[in-house]
């Protein structure tokens, strides 16, 4: 079963934000459904400013693939369902 | 005059600072605008590395170039960088923008906020640089919300009262839309860089200084790895220090003609003239003069090899390579420029370099033209300005030469005599196949001058200064004045008779005038007796006529 390990950057859960967890919430479900494990952790950069320096975080909401590598990213609220998954390189089969 | 230290915050750029009249406005922001390479980042990393200096710490935000570059530069500039991030009193955080896929809308730029506020608190810092931000547009340029999102920025930096610096490209377009000129930055200065005649001039301007005072006009820099410099001309002289100690020239009768003791030391001596003046020959005899006194002199030969030039001036006694060798002290240094070979902006910069690798007493720049002469824009006599500006606040005396075109009509073309101390012109006087050299000194400030035009000729002894000859039918020079001065001589015996003559008469006219007075006022005199005499009969006679009448009215009653 192929796992994916998704960190989700936001900057206080402002409306972008919202969406963004909701769309990557629904996808974790559709991708629970074709046999796909999808964890998402949030980080809250206004609470971790170091993290978002590390990161290198410039724009949020930002989602980050951080395994299996290599490392994706991708910016804004994620409402494309087919340019996030390229965006992720996640297939959906 | 001066504002109060609080309110201005040095930039490091000594120039820039007089332009602004003291520095970037504390605590508010101030934006530089300009085209690539046009040296924002330069002024940026001095500025910040200026306040680390002097005890403020700062921040660097860059969007473009990587912090290790950066680092690199400022080091190149003189600031011990990589230390101060060490040591935690300078932080760079890198906002280079990934080509991270954006999907969706409802971007956010809160944690570019949140980084910048977090380092200035880490660091305490009091200074703030964001570099290139107009490379957040060329990232996110196709999102909707970057806008609203970009005026948070600006506006949270304006809220956060910090004095930062934030530099973008010259794209008018970014700067309007999101107010930066207008409305968040309350300085503005504009780069700019004109490639003319296959030299590079670049260009500062302030456009906009909220509540202060600012040098108006375009100044121009000069820029290279070590860094901006930059000195405007106006109040240039307040700096320079100031010497009552005369040199002299090696003329004396030159030293004469600026009232016995040649120039003010560190004052800018310039020789203008046509070619074949000996404009050179005078240059050097002032530079081996220095030597011999124990002078550092450096002699800038725009035209001549220093082969040619030891030759030439070896012709009238000058021996520039004893002065430049072991014998002499090595107190010379010559360094040939080739004009032709460089930009001006590179020409100057070596120039500067020159000076402080040899830090001498003088400096011969033999023609100083022509680094002006190829380069018509006002820029090349800025420049030159501000070359002869950092000559003199340094205390070396410049004796500078300038080649004068043979329509000129002897017209400086170089437009510098605001920064001329000493100004002497040479010409040529062509007379009976004869060709003669003359001097003037045009004006020499804070000292007696001569104003005649005198001749001088160049001799294996060096330079003669003679006196020319005034007589009948105006000043002549060279061997005319030989033959003139006989021939005067001959008919000055005839005039000295005539005027014994004229005098003699003369005095007769007076005796006659006298004798002709005297008689006059006698015979005045009579006549005032006369009329006098014919009054007193006639007022005899009528009062007779009237004791007459009344004595016959009487007998009547």
């Amino acid at each position: 079963m192929k796992r994916y390990l998704l960190k989700l950057y936001i900057a206080g859960m402002t409306p972008a934000a919202r969406r963004a967890l909701e769309n990557l919430e629904t996808l974790s479900r559709d991708l629970a459904n074709a046999g796909m494990e999808l964890d998402v952790e949030v980080v809250d950069i206004l609470e971790r400013p170091q993290l978002a320096e590390d990161e290198r975080i410039l724009a949020t909401p930002v989602v980050v693939r951080k395994l299996p590598p290599p490392i994706r990213r991708v910016v804004g609220d994620l409402s494309e369902r087919e340019r996030l998954l390229v965006g992720l390189d996640i297939q959906e089969r | 005059m001066n504002p109060p230290a609080s309110s201005h915050a040095g930039t490091g750029i000594q120039g820039l600072d007089f332009v602004l009249q003291g520095g970037l406005p504390v605590g508010r922001p101030s934006l530089v605008r300009g085209g690539p390479g046009t040296g924002k980042t330069v002024i940026a990393l001095t500025f910040l590395c200026q306040g680390i200096r002097e005890g403020e710490n700062g921040v660097l935000v860059t969007f473009d170039e990587a912090p290790e570059a950066l680092i690199h530069h400022a080091q190149g500039f003189g600031f011990p960088a990589e230390e101060y991030r060490q040591e935690g009193r300078l932080r760079i955080l890198d906002m280079r923008p990934d080509q991270d896929e954006v999907v969706g809308g409802g971007l956010e730029l809160t944690a570019v906020l949140a980084r910048i506020d977090h380092a200035l608190e880490g660091a305490g810092a009091r200074r703030l640089v964001l570099d290139a931000v107009d490379g957040l547009e060329g990232a996110f340029g196709g999102q909707g919300s970057l806008r609203r999102e970009l005026g948070r920025l600006f506006d949270w930096i304006r809220d956060r009262e910090i004095t930062s610096l934030i530099t973008t490209g010259e794209i008018e377009d970014f700067n309007t839309r999101f107010g930066l000129e207008d409305y968040v930055a309350d300085c503005v200065i504009a780069l700019q860089q004109d490639m003319t005649h296959r030299a590079m001039t670049r260009l500062l301007r302030v456009v906009k200084r909220r509540g202060g005072p600012h040098a108006g006009g375009e100044f121009p820099f000069l820029l290279d790895e070590q860094g901006i410099f930059m000195v405007p001309v106006s109040g240039a002289v307040l700096n320079a220090r100031i010497s009552d100690q005369r040199i002299a020239s090696g003329i004396p009768d030159l030293d004469r003609m600026l009232g016995g003791h040649g120039p003010y030391q560190g004052s800018t001596v310039l020789l203008s003239g046509q070619a074949g003046t000996g404009k050179t020959s005078i240059a050097a005899t002032f530079a081996q003069t220095a030597c011999s006194r124990g002078e550092k002199v450096l002699f800038i030969s725009f035209e001549e090899s220093v082969d040619e030039l030891v030759r030439n001036q070896r012709s009238i006694g000058t021996d520039l390579p004893h002065h430049a060798g072991e014998a002499g002290g090595r107190r010379l240094v010559m360094e040939p420029v080739r004009a032709m070979e460089m930009g001006l902006e590179e020409h100057l910069m070596r120039i500067m370099r020159a000076l402080d690798r040899h830090r001498p007493d003088m400096v011969v720049l033999d023609p100083v033209s022509s680094l002006a002469s190829r380069h018509v824009g006002d820029g090349a006599k800025e420049m030159l300005l501000r070359l002869m500006y950092l000559i003199k606040e340094r205390g070396i005396t410049a004796v500078t030469t300038e080649l004068l075109a043979d329509d000129s009509q002897g017209v400086s073309q170089l437009d510098v005599s605001s920064m001329i101390d000493v100004w002497i012109k040479l010409r040529r006087h062509e007379d009976n196949g004869e060709l003669n050299r003359l001097i003037q000194v045009v004006k020499a400030r804070g000292l007696p001058i001569s104003n005649q035009v005198k001749e001088f000729r160049l001799c294996d002894q060096g330079l003669v200064i003679q006196e020319p000859y005034i007589g009948e039918g105006g000043i002549t020079y060279g061997t005319a004045r030989e033959a003139r001065q006989a021939e005067d001589e001959q008919r000055q015996e005839q005039l000295e008779e005539e005027l014994t003559r004229r005098r003699r008469l003369r005095q007769e006219m007076d005796a006659i005038h006298e004798a002709r007075e005297r008689l006059t006022r006698a015979e005045d005199d009579a006549r005032a007796v006369e009329v006098d005499r014919e009054i007193a009969e006639l007022e005899r006679r009528l009062a007779n006529i009237q004791r007459a009448r009344a004595t016959v009215s009487r007998s009547r009653t």
